[in-house]
This record gives C-alpha cells, structure tokens and sequence, in this order.
C-alpha cells in the first residue's frame, strides 16, 4: 500500500506541472482582470493582487447592448453547434455502420471540407450573402457556423463510432432492440466521450468566431456577437485591459459550464456503459 | 498486397482478443447484412442528404468561387462595385511562383507545421496517458486546466502571452533571472525572427493540447480494463503495452487527430498574426495564411489571395494522401469483411 | 451619466429606426445635393435617417449627444444614429460596408487610410463642396491625404500630435527646464535618468515619432521617382535619425520591442517614476484614470527640433470623414458633414478629446487648454508622409516595416543596412499593383 503512494509521487508531481503550466495563462488573465488598473504595467510582475476590483467587470458588462451581445451568441453558436451534431450523428451513424455506395466518396468529401481555407472564403461568402440579400443576417451566420463546425464532427464522431465494437449493438439487438433502440441504449453512452469533445470544440469554434461576425453583420451594433465585444475596449491609441481581460473571463465561462455539464453526463454513462460490465 | 497485416489491424482497430464478447465468438469478424426492403436502401442516404446539402451550398459554392477568383485579376473595384473581374489566365498562379518570398513562406510553413503537430502529438499522449492512471480529484484538476485552456479566448490568449514575454515586465524574463539566467534581464524576444517563432509555437502548442488531449483521453477510455490486466498478467511493460496494445487500438483516433493538427496548424492565422503581425518580425515568422492575408486583406488583390488560398488547400490535400489511403484501406477492409 | 446620455441616444435611435427604414424607399432618395452654394438651406430631412460611423475614442458621448440634438433639430423629422466603431477588424468592416447596399452614411477613417477606399469607386467625390466647406483653412495634413487623384473624399475632422509629456516635479528637482533643441533634450533626459527614475519610457516601434526625426535631417520617408515610390530609411539621414532615437531611449527602460501602446498602464504604474513619454496629449487621460494620485503632476511640451525656436517636425495623425457611394441619403449626409466641419462643433470636439481643430482658424480658440498649446505648435511644423496618397499606404502601416527595422537598430542592428530591408519591404508594397 505505501509502495503504490509512493509510486504515485512522481505521477502526481508530472499532474501538477501540467496543471500549473496549462491554467497559468488563464490564472494571468483572471487576476489581470481583478488587478487594479495602475498594478498591470507594473515593473516587476505581481502574482497576487495588492487589492482586488470589480470595476473592470462593470466597465466590461456595462456596455451597451451587453444582452444582445449574449442573445446572439448563444443563437448562431447553439444553434449553428447543435444543428452540426445532430445531422452529424446521423451521418457519422450511416458512414460507420452501415453499407451503401458513395460511402467513400461522402467521406472523402466530408475531409475535403475539413480542410475549407474560411479565412480565405470570407470574399466569395461575402459576395454570395450579397447575391441572396442574407448580409446583416444572424441566420446566416448561423449557417456558417453550422457548416463550419459539421465536417469536423462527422469525422469525429465516425472515428468514435467506428472504436466501438459492432458486436455490443448486435447483442442488444439479438435482445430485441430495435436498430435506433440498440443505438440509444448501447452505442450512446459510448459515444458520450466523444460527442463531449466534439461539441466543445464545435461550440468553442463558433463561439469565438470574429472575422466573420465583423463582415457580415455590420449595420446594427445590436446584431454584433460577444468575440466583437471582446473587442470594443480599445480607442485606438490605448487598451483598456483590465476590462478586456475582465470580459474574456465572463465570455468563456459559458464553454466551462458546458464541460461541467456534459463531463458529469460522461462519467455517468462510462460506469453504466456495457464496456465495464 | 503486402500489407494486408496491417489493414487488418486498421480494419478492426478496436477489437481486443477477447473471449467475453458478448455476441458470442467466431461471428464477430462479420457484419449481419440485413436488406430488409426499399427503406433500409434509402435510409443512409436520407441520413447523409442534410450534411451534403450543407456542405455542398455554403462550403463547396464559396470554395469553387474562390478558385474561379484564382484566374481573375479581382481587387477592390471590382468587389465594391460588383464587377465581375477581368479573367487573366494563370497570371496569378505565374506571379506568385516568381516571387521568392512565397517560396520562402511555403518552405517555413511544412517545418512550422512539422514541429508543432509532431510536438502536440506526443505532449497530449503523455497527458492523456497520464490522467487514465491519476485519481480521482487529481484528474478533474488537469481535466480543468485543460479545458479553462481551451476556453481562454484567442484575444485573451495572446495578450497574455505577448506579456508574458515582454521584455520589460514579462513573466518569462523575470522567471529566469530568479533562476539565476542574469542574461535574460531586458531580454528581446520578439527582435528576433527564432524567439518569436519559439514564441508563436508555445502558444498554438498549448492552444492545442486540451483538444488533442481530451480527445485521446476519449479514446483511452474505450478501451477494455481487461485488455490490459491480461498483458500485464502476460508481464508486458508500460512502453509494450503502449506499443502493442494502446496504439493499434486506437490508430483511428491517433489518425483523425494528426491529421486534424495538421490542417489546422497548416491554416493557422490569428496566433502568428497576433503575436507578430503588428510590432514583430513578420516577414521571418508567416506562413501560408499570414501571406495570403496581405496579399488579400491588406492589398485588397483578391484573386491573387484566391490562388495562394487555392495552392494552400492543394498542398493539404496532398498531404492528406496518406491519411486518405490509409482510410479507403480501412473502408475496402470493412466491405471485404 | 455619460453613459446614460448616450443610452438615451440610442433607444430614440432604435425606435424611430424602423420608421426611418420604411420611408426612405419612396422619394427622392438618391438625389445628391446639386452642386455648389444653392444647397444652403438644410436638406428636407423627413422620416430620414442618417447613420454615422465614428471610432471608439475618437468622439465622446457628450459630443455625440450634442451633435444629434443640433442636427434633428436642423432637420425636423431627421434621426442620427451615431454607431461607435471598434478598432479591430474596421478595415474589413469598411470594405464590406462600401461594397454593400446598407452602407452607412457617413465613415470615418484615419487620415492615411483614405486613399485606399477611394480607389475601390464606393467613395463619393466632395470635390465641388471645398469652397463651401472653407477648404482653404484645413490643416494641410489632413485635407491633403483626404485628396486622391484631384479629387478631395476625405473632410478633414480632427487631427493629433505627439508632445513630449513630462512630469513637473521630476524636472524642478532635477532643476532642468523643458529643453528647446535636440540636444539639450538628449542632456536633459540623461540627467533625469538616475535611480528608481527612467528619464525617458520610450518604447521601441514608435514610427510616428521616428519619421518625425527624419523629416528633421531634411527627408521623406518617402518619394516619388517616375511612377515608383522609393522609401529613405537606409540612408546617412535615416540612420542619424535612428541613432537619435537610440540615444533618447537608452535613458529608461522601455521595450525594445514593442510600441508605444504599451504606454499608458506602464506609466500609470510607474507612479511618476516615469520623468518624460512622447504621446498625444488625450493619452495622458488615460494614464491618469489608470492611477489618479498622477492628477496635476504631468504637463506637455513640444517635441524639440534641431534648432530652437523651431518644434521638431510632427506627423500629423487623425481622421477625415467621407461619404460612401451606395448611402442612401446623400444630400443629408452633407449635411452632417458641414456641421462636423463647423466652427462649433469642430472646438467643442478639440476641447473635449485635446485635438487639433480640423481648420487652422479654429486653433484660436482652444487657448487655456492644457496640452492644446503645446499640441498646436507642434502642428506648426506638421507634415505628411508622400505616400499616404498611394492606395497601398494602408498595407504599409498595418505591417509598419519601421517598426522591425527600429528593434533591430536598438537591439545593436547597423541602421544603414536594417535600414535598406526597410526600404525594401516598403517599396514592395507601395509599388504592388493593385
């Protein structure tokens, strides 16, 4: 027993450096935002604050429109995000587990699309919204962002599904599921790993998503998404990062929710998965 | 061929010698092939229809009229106005071979690729590797660096980088005089092309770690307990285990994420453009994007921006050969079977 | 309750908006103002709407607030939505806008940028307004980017200089005065430059005041040779002013790497530790809201020439206002514009965000503001850099190739040879058809 914590010392030391490399940057951000104004150009770096202010949280969630900002961000990236993982499901499903011609070709064409240049597509986006009367259109945005979310999560989730042994699905069918009820009951919980990843990356995408928000949404400020907020406390000549770091902290709390959510919903499903039992 | 060892690892990646499965032995290797009626025919291409659909009007449309883009001399008049542009050949694909920079540009971003995807890779497999063996509370911390990580917005991320780098007050410079490193007092690290490369993959490496990490994690956890009780009953170590066991079982996983990496690395804009774009050694450190960036953005020559994005999603492609082969193996295997 | 002001603005906005939208289909909607003096009287304003966009700090609540009340109240019936723009990305938000059919009415872009938008056709031709506008009192440094090909785009809207801002206390105990020439400066720096004290923070990229120091050994940046632009940064004067430079800054700490937006907070954490910064007078508001125990300590004095009696060469910074092609309101839009343009407006702006005043007429009455002054006389001796006027000026500045050149000079680069790299990349770009 004292041989195996012992053992665990060096695993455990490797666990924190990990943790302190990967959170600094985050941990920086956060006191950056929580620092007295005059404490961030400081000669020598503070690690903890010599007093602790809301104010830049105020200037930062004081800004007009601050509620459309939110609105909107969670419809294009929800919306977009969500749309990309159910259609993705049903493709990921009909690529890995079942047989039908130009399945090869839709696969390659799902990876082609993985490779989509978007920063270079911004012009011919921008003159096809123009051609169809969509600019200033959420709904379009939407679209984009569902289009530029739904490769990747096809490729993904196939990947899962294809880790998954058919066998398990096969079995509980001999039990008398149906084809969907085998799905649901077996293969899902399974896949949850998988569609936790997937969708924190589709909504992480779509949530940061700027040059896009920018082009295509520019008539009315109140149509303007979060990442464009993230932006707004510059005039120019100077930043105000205290309230910009302020703001970068709220506007990521939202991925950090998800990944709660969705990680209690994983763990449950591995324990109660057939894989253990 | 030659390789048919191999395609059968690939083809049945995460089928452990087992005797528990569940479906009863010998039949495992065969799918049941079930035509019950015109519905089970139709269905998987009702199921694929709204993502071709998708993929086919908002990505394929805008890339072909991209391409087209690519033979036009199309700058700003032309987009504002609503001009159709004068179609000019391979002007364009002529002007940008001529150029030495786009040489020198297109050499840095296989190598800027190569080490960033090559250094993600492995630092994330040791990562996840990790986490499978941590306790409980253990795991949930780095779970939660990871994804407060991944979180952190690309404005907020760079920032924090350029200061933590900064020469005056940085972070990184105060650090290493602590340490005892005297030289770094007022070090430069983005007056020189090296630093602010070295720089620029710190960043996009730890960018990309929560999500090769999570990913790999993902898979890890598919796999049986038992398979590896019964190896290390057979006495097999931490590295054979990894080897023969871990990695063909997850091939598929480590396949997708590589490759995954490597388009996004090859495409990747916003962390070079933020770190050195404005106030650093631009022309030492961009790649692809960051030149197809000032030739479209900045000089509003959109054709031109057009073929260099063209080339850019032709070299991925080729690159992706491998990836793709390895994949229709796979798919031809699974058909076979 | 600035903000609330400014709130109050935009709700009045947003709710006649829709009104304003319908309406304007039907009607003379295109109809620019005909040419000259007969368009005196306000243009017929009914259920209009003009959109105007300003940057972010560039104008102030006050200032936008009282701006809508003066012109809805020319022009019953009118509404203004001022839309504060943010910095990033406002390139490509313009380009979009122009190229659509729900472009604003009025833009505003930095003085340098004019000329880029201008050539892509979605900018309106002011040139037969000038006269009526007062044309001839513009400060050259913004009506002359403002110009492109003969024809004037831009109206000049305010502008800003670099002054030397310094701290009051530091200098009476070090018992120097503000210097008047270069070299007194230089000394003046070195004796301020002791202990916890930097006598200068001066980043390493600030290329505004380096093509200041240039234009001072008798150079542009750049000029004009045939139909080639040729820049002059590795030459004997380009070198000097680089070695000026180096001298200056290695009398504090600032980063070699970085420019001058690094400034504010660094000062402000300081705490008057800091004896000199070169900046627009505005930025020491920022400074001072970073750390108020600052307030009073700070005043401003021009940047000194080679010689005294003569402030050092200034490039002028700021902006001018154009009206986009496909805005559907044209002749409102003038409109707007006349009244930017006016007296009032024009001094109630420089009062408020210490700017130059868009006429040199106007300067008169910003007397008694601190930083004005000192702002004004470095406006003296303002000047343009050539090629602002080329549609590639705007690439130029975003990956400012200065910038690099000026870090490798500081971190020990011979300036002649950094120098000719520089030359090179700038004349890659401005000589680029596009």
């Amino acid at each position: 027993m004292k041989a195996k914590t012992l053992k665990r010392i060096p695993l455990n030391i490797a666990a924190l450096v990990t943790f302190v490399v990967m959170i600094f940057p985050v941990y920086w951000m956060v006191l950056t935002a929580i620092k007295p104004a005059k404490d961030i150009g400081a000669e020598t770096p503070k690690f903890i604050p010599s007093s602790v202010t809301f104010q830049n949280f105020k200037t930062a969630t004081d800004v007009d429109g601050f509620w459309d900002f939110w609105r909107n961000s969670l419809m294009v990236a929800v919306g977009g995000v969500g749309l990309a993982l159910i259609i993705a499901c049903f493709s990921a499903f009909a690529v890995a587990r079942m047989q039908w011609k130009g399945r090869a070709p839709f696969i390659l064409m799902v990876f082609i699309a993985q490779m989509a240049p978007w920063e270079a597509l911004m012009i011919p986006m921008f003159l096809i919204a123009r051609d169809q009367d969509l600019l200033n259109s959420l709904p379009m945005l939407t679209a984009i962002y569902f289009v530029m979310t739904l490769p990747f999560a096809i490729v993904t989730l196939r990947g899962f599904l294809a880790g998954i042994p058919v066998e398990l699905e096969e079995a509980a069918r001999v039990d008398g599921c149906t084809r969907f009820g085998a799905f649901r009951k077996v293969v899902f919980p399974l896949l949850a790993p998988g569609l936790l990843s997937t969708s924190l990356f589709g909504f992480i995408t779509a949530w940061n998503e700027f040059a896009f928000a920018n082009v295509l949404l520019f008539s009315d400020p109140k149509q303007d998404t979060l990442p464009v907020w993230l932006n707004e406390f510059s005039n120019g000549l100077t930043v105000d990062w205290g309230a910009t770091m302020a703001a970068a902290t709220v506007f990521m709390l939202p991925v950090l929710l998800i990944f709660m959510v969705l990680q209690g919903k994983v763990t449950g499903g591995l324990t109660s998965g057939a894989v253990k039992g | 061929m030659s390789a048919s060892k191999a395609d059968a690892v690939v083809a049945t990646p995460t089928q452990p010698p087992r005797n528990d499965a569940p479906a009863g032995g010998s039949s495992s290797h065969k799918r049941p092939r079930r035509r019950g009626g015109p519905l089970r025919l139709v269905s998987p291409y009702l199921m694929v229809a709204p993502a071709i659909l998708g993929i086919a009007f908002l990505l394929f449309y805008p890339v072909v009229k991209n391409a087209i883009l690519a033979f036009k001399n199309y700058g700003r008049r032309d987009f504002t106005l609503g001009l159709s542009g004068e179609w000019i050949g391979l002007d364009n694909f002529k002007e940008i071979f001529q150029d030495s920079e786009f040489w020198e540009v297109l050499r840095r971003s296989f190598w800027f690729t190569a080490i960033n995807v090559v250094s993600i890779m492995v630092i994330s497999t040791l990562i996840a590797l990790m986490i499978m063996k941590l306790g409980k509370s253990m795991r949930i911390l780095v779970l939660i660096s990871l994804v407060a990580a991944w979180a952190m917005p690309v404005i907020a991320a760079t920032t924090v980088f350029k200061w933590l780098f900064r020469s005056d007050n940085g972070v990184v410079n105060w650090l290493l005089v602590q340490l005892g490193f005297e030289s770094y007092d007022g070090y430069t690290w983005f007056a020189h092309g090296g630093s602010t490369m070295f720089v620029i993959i710190l960043l996009i490496v730890w960018q990309s770690i929560p999500f090769a990490t999570l990913t790999i994690y993902a898979g890890l956890t598919t796999v049986p307990d038992e398979v590896y009780e019964s190896a290390r009953l057979d006495g097999a170590g931490p590295v054979r285990i990894f080897r023969s066991i871990t990695f063909p079982m997850l091939r598929p996983i480590f396949l997708l994420v590589t490759s995954l990496e490597v388009i996004w690395i090859f495409k990747c804009f916003a962390q070079i453009w933020a770190i050195a774009g404005q106030n650093g050694p631009l022309n030492e450190v961009s790649t692809l994007p960051v030149y197809a960036y000032q030739i479209g953005m900045q000089l509003k020559r959109f054709g031109m921006a057009g073929a260099v994005s063209t080339i850019t999603v032709v070299i991925l492609a080729a690159m992706m050969v491998v990836y793709f082969r390895q994949l229709f193996k796979q798919e031809r295997e699974a058909e076979k079977a | 309750m600035k903000r609330r002001l400014f709130v109050a603005a935009g709700v009045a906005a947003a709710l006649t908006g829709v009104a304003a939208c319908g309406s304007s289909d039907s009607g003379d909607k295109d109809k620019p103002a005909a040419s000259g003096a007969q368009s005196n009287a306000p243009a017929d304003g009914k259920g209009k709407k003009v959109t105007i966009w300003v940057m972010k700090g560039s104008t102030n609540d006050e200032f936008n607030a009282a701006f809508k009340a003066k012109f809805e109240a020319d022009h019953p019936g009118s509404t203004v939505d001022i839309q504060v723009q943010q910095w990033n990305g406002i390139g490509e938000k313009i380009t979009a806008a122009l190229a659509s059919n729900d472009a604003p009415d009025i833009v505003e872009a930095g003085n340098t940028q004019i000329a880029g938008y201008a050539a892509s056709g979605g900018v309106y031709d002011l040139s037969s307004k000038v006269t009526e506008l007062g044309g001839k009192d513009w400060i050259p440094g913004l009506a002359g980017p403002g110009k492109v090909d003969g024809k004037q785009y831009g109206v000049p809207f305010y502008a800003a200089n670099r002054v030397v801002i310094y701290n009051k206390e530091a200098f009476a105990k070090a018992g120097v005065q503000p210097p008047k020439t270069r070299a007194e400066w230089l000394e003046t720096t070195k004796k301020l430059n002791s202990g916890d004290q930097q006598g200068i923070y001066l980043p390493g990229q600030n290329w505004y005041f380096y093509s200041g120091l240039l234009k001072d050994e008798g150079i542009d940046l750049t000029t004009k040779n045939g139909d080639k632009w040729k820049a002059n940064v590795g030459t004997p004067q380009g070198a000097a002013a680089a070695t000026f430079y180096k001298d200056l800054a290695a009398n504090g700490k600032g980063p070699k790497d970085q420019d001058e937006k690094t400034q504010p907070e660094t000062v402000a954490a300081a705490n008057g530790n800091i004896a000199q910064f070169i900046a627009v007078p505005g930025e020491l508001d920022t400074v001072l809201k970073n750390n108020p125990a600052l307030k009073g300590k700070y005043d401003f004095f021009p940047i000194p020439g080679k010689e005294a009696g003569k402030p050092g060469a200034n490039l002028t910074g700021g902006s001018d206002l154009f009206i986009p092609e496909k805005s559907k309101n044209k002749d409102l839009a003038y409109d707007a514009i006349k009244l930017f343009n006016s007296d009032e407006m024009q001094v109630k702006l420089a009062k408020a965000l210490t700017y130059v005043p868009s006429k040199t007429t106007q300067v008169a009455a910003l007397e008694g503001v601190p930083g004005a002054q000192a702002q004004a006389l470095g406006a003296q001796n303002g000047f343009v850099i050539p090629a602002t006027v080329s549609t590639n000026w705007g690439a130029v500045e975003e990956t400012n190739p200065l910038k690099p050149f000026l870090t490798s000079v500081l971190t020990g680069g011979n300036p002649e040879s950094e120098g000719k790299k520089a030359d090179e990349a700038i004349e890659k770009v401005l000589n680029t058809k596009s």
